[in-house]
């Protein structure tokens, strides 16, 4: 098979045959979920609910009047026990709406579309129908879908791929949902090629699975536009963005800069998926799929579960923990985030949680210069270096060497013989010149 | 279990498996066919204790700074084993083992402790102890020992070792048509190592057995080594010497392949690595032709050592370019 990829990268083992063959499992309903009012990038959202209101699953329980964002809907029908504070998987703690489960199958569909129609549906429409769905990345960084498929004026997208890379180890829910649900993955490509203008539609997907690769070449014959599927090396942080774009269409997204500048618009594939379900099936996006899986849980599963799960209610059904559990984390084991708490929330980001038995941890030494770092960085910068800035606080070097460039895929942490904690300091530095940056900006 | 005992920890959440001290011991692993064959070529008795006391020197020194110092002990990170071995490799067959014994010294001290320990240090230690060794007692430094089944052995028959002049001063001083006179097979013999030279660097074989496994274990890459070659490639072809005699001779392999592609004292983009070995193999080269040493390879990684704070600065082309 000829694959196409990107320089630089790494090769960490991708643990996926753990949960690879599992069929995707639905996760009953709980009795209480957990909507934190922060779900993706951009503004955060208002509750527009209050306490003790009963609600059908679907209908909008938060939003705000603000173009980066995305409202929030029930996920199952029931009453609002309160609105407090609560752990949240990436900012610790935050607002959010607890709604108990009432028992009962109320909905409010309102989202449903014609899908012989997409194709004379106005982009305008599309948009819009998009942020009244909810509709944010799945893959992990959660932006809200209508803003990117809206090109500022003068710009065009001329592409749109789809993300089906998962170059993230262990996860593997977007690959399953290539294999069971593919017919709603073709409507919902079919909707944001029609919403962003694209004229020519990619699909990317890792080399290691081949079986998706073959699923795609039978179906897309059957779309009603031209689809190509492009193979793509297995290697991390392949499901990049910039990484997929450089790899597909040779092109490089300019520093700063949004794969808009150079004519595209990536997708990933579950989100791709869930346009699709909301066309068909007229919800909003409320539920998701997840990979659960680790040395530390006793079945590993791929669920679809309702947004504001629990993970203390997720992990019995996955059979329970397997002692010793260390660490959870949140999301692909490279760029994913640990957990302190198992009270936490599903949110529309999380792509799966991790269960270790171990903590990874390497003994540190000092930075021996050989430059595994830099030849793993996707990005060309020289990790280490930026690391020794950071340290020695000198961020306007740091700035210098491209900090801000920096992706925080974690491909040079990963492989470092010293044990650096490379990421971590980088990420400092950036936050530091993002501030100063402000401060001295007005 | 109790939440409280959840890890926290920055991403990414699993790490590679390779560590310093298993690079360092790769890199020792490495080595290890050339110090042996080294005793097949000259004598066990002759090569073995250089090489063990520069080694146990090497780690002495390591933990004796420590100690003063009152630093953590660093010597199980496995650099000072190879700096020892290195050392103990460039020294001459038969050489006094005090002369492995300062060499340690100012590897250990003024190549890399000084400077603020692994890591820290412009000059690549066992470069630097041989390099005071070659200053200090030049003699010492420069008395060959040969023996039999060598064919470079100046009329005397029954000895078992006599001292001799390197192929390298023998083509410095008569040129190489003079050298093939006395041995035909002289580029054979190099490519074996069955010639007069310093503890580890005569078998050409045995070295780049070695340093292939580097390459096959992703220890090193090729980006230094051939631009080495090349940059002394270039030089000889210009001074019109012949080309395979000079990639055989001397230290150039092991200067090629484990010396200047030593990660502390070597650039960390592939930009600075060309240059780099072209420039160390260039001056290397011209040493040798012009200089009044019959060998350049320490100097010439020396020099370039000194310029790879200069050359780090070079950053690689930005992803994506200027903001436009
Ligand atoms: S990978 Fe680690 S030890 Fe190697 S150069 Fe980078 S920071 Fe230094
Ligand atoms: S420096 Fe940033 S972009 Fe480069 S490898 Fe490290 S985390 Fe990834």
């Amino acid at each position: 098979m000829k694959t196409k990829t990107f320089p630089g990268g790494v090769h960490p083992p991708t643990y996926k045959e753990i949960t690879a063959h599992k069929q995707i499992e639905v996760f009953p309903f709980p009795e209480r979920l957990v909507l934190p009012l922060i779900q993706h990038t951009g503004a955060p959202l208002e509750p527009i609910v209050k306490k003790g209101d009963a609600v059908k699953r679907g209908q909008k329980i938060a939003d705000v009047d603000a173009f980066v964002t995305a409202p929030l809907h029930a996920s199952c029908s029931g009453k609002i026990s309160s609105i407090e504070e609560w752990f949240h998987p990436v900012r610790g703690k935050c607002l959010a709406i607890v709604l108990e489960n009432d028992g009962s199958s109320e909905e409010e569909r309102r989202n449903p579309l014609p899908i012989s129609e997409i194709e004379n549906q106005q982009p305008q429409f599309l948009r819009e129908w998009l942020r009244e769905g909810g509709m944010v990345g799945l893959g992990g960084a959660a932006f809200p879908t209508h803003v990117k498929v809206s090109p500022p004026a003068g710009k065009n997208i001329e592409f749109l791929i789809i993300n089906g890379a998962e170059c993230e180890p262990y996860l593997t829910c977007d690959q399953r949902l290539m294999l069971e649900e593919i017919s709603k993955i073709g409507i919902g490509l079919r909707i944001l090629a029609r919403a962003s203008g694209a004229s020519r539609v990619l699909v990317g997907i890792e080399d290691n699975k081949p079986e998706v690769i073959a699923r795609w070449e039978e179906f897309s014959p059957h779309l009603p536009l031209p689809v190509e599927i492009v193979p793509l090396k297995t290697k991390y942080p392949q499901g990049s963005e910039k990484h997929l774009i450089r790899a597909i269409l040779n092109r490089e997204v300019p520093s700063g800069g949004l794969p808009l500048d150079v004519g595209v618009v990536v997708n990933n594939v579950q989100t791709t998926w869930a346009i699709g379900r909301m066309a068909e099936e007229g919800l909003p996006l409320i539920d998701r799929v997840i990979t659960v899986s680790g040395d530390a849980i006793a079945q590993p599963k791929n669920l679809k579960v309702p947004i504001g799960s629990l993970l203390e209610d997720i992990i019995p059904f996955c059979g329970g923990v397997r002692e010793p559990l260390k660490k959870v984390v949140m999301g692909g084991p490279m760029m994913g985030i640990a957990q302190v708490s198992l009270s936490v929330p599903v949110i529309k980001g999380t792509s799966g949680f991790l269960f270790f038995q171990s903590v990874w941890e390497k003994k540190e030494y000092p930075c021996i210069r050989c430059a595994r770092c830099v030849n793993s960085c996707p990005m060309n910068l020289i990790p280490s270096w930026l690391a020794r800035l950071s340290e020695f606080e000198a961020f306007e070097e740091a700035k210098a060497a491209r900090a801000l460039d920096c992706i925080e895929c974690g491909a040079c942490a990963y492989q470092c013989p010293a044990g650096i904690p490379l990421v971590q300091l980088i990420k400092l530095a950036k936050s530091e010149i993002i501030r100063s940056s402000r401060k001295g900006g007005d | 279990m109790a939440e409280e005992e959840l890890y926290f920890s920055p991403s990414p959440h699993i790490k590679s498996k390779t560590t310093v001290p298993w690079v360092m011991r790769q890199v020792f692993l490495a080595l290890l066919p050339a110090a042996v064959g080294s005793g097949y070529f000259f004598g066990f008795r002759y090569v073995f204790p250089s090489i063990l006391i520069s080694i146990l020197a090497c780690l002495g020194f390591e933990t004796l700074d420590c100690l003063i110092f009152k630093k953590p002990l660093t010597i199980y990170d496995g650099s000072a084993l190879v700096t020892g071995m290195l050392l103990g490799l460039s020294l001459p067959p038969g050489s006094p083992f005090w002369i492995a014994l300062v060499g340690s010294g100012a590897a250990i001290i003024l190549g890399k402790q000084m400077f603020g320990g692994l890591g820290q240090n412009i000059f690549n230690p066992a470069l630097v102890g041989r390099a005071v060794l070659l200053i200090s007692w030049p003699k010492a430094m420069t008395t060959w020992m040969a023996r039999p089944p060598f064919a470079l052995l100046p009329g005397a028959e029954g000895a078992e070792v006599v001292t001799t002049a390197t192929p390298l001063t023998i083509n410095q001083m008569n040129g190489f048509p003079f050298l093939q006179e006395l041995d035909p097979q002289i580029l054979k013999h190099l490519f074996l190592g069955q010639v007069p030279g310093s503890i580890g660097e005569t078998s050409v074989l045995l070295l780049l057995l070695g340093f292939l496994y580097l390459l096959w274990r992703g220890v090193v890459s090729w980006h230094i080594p051939l631009t080495f070659f090349g940059g002394l490639s270039l030089v000889v072809l210009l001074g019109g010497e012949s080309l395979f005699f000079h990639l055989l001779a001397g230290g150039a392999i092991m200067g090629g392949c484990f010396m200047a592609t030593d990660y502390v004292t070597s650039p960390m983009t592939r930009r600075g690595q060309l240059i780099f070995g072209l420039g160390a193999g260039a001056i290397t080269g011209i040493i040798r032709l012009l200089g009044n040493y019959p060998e350049g390879v320490t100097f010439g990684i020396l020099i370039m050592n000194a310029t790879v704070p200069l050359l780090d600065r070079i950053l690689p082309p930005q992803f994506g370019g200027e903001k436009r």
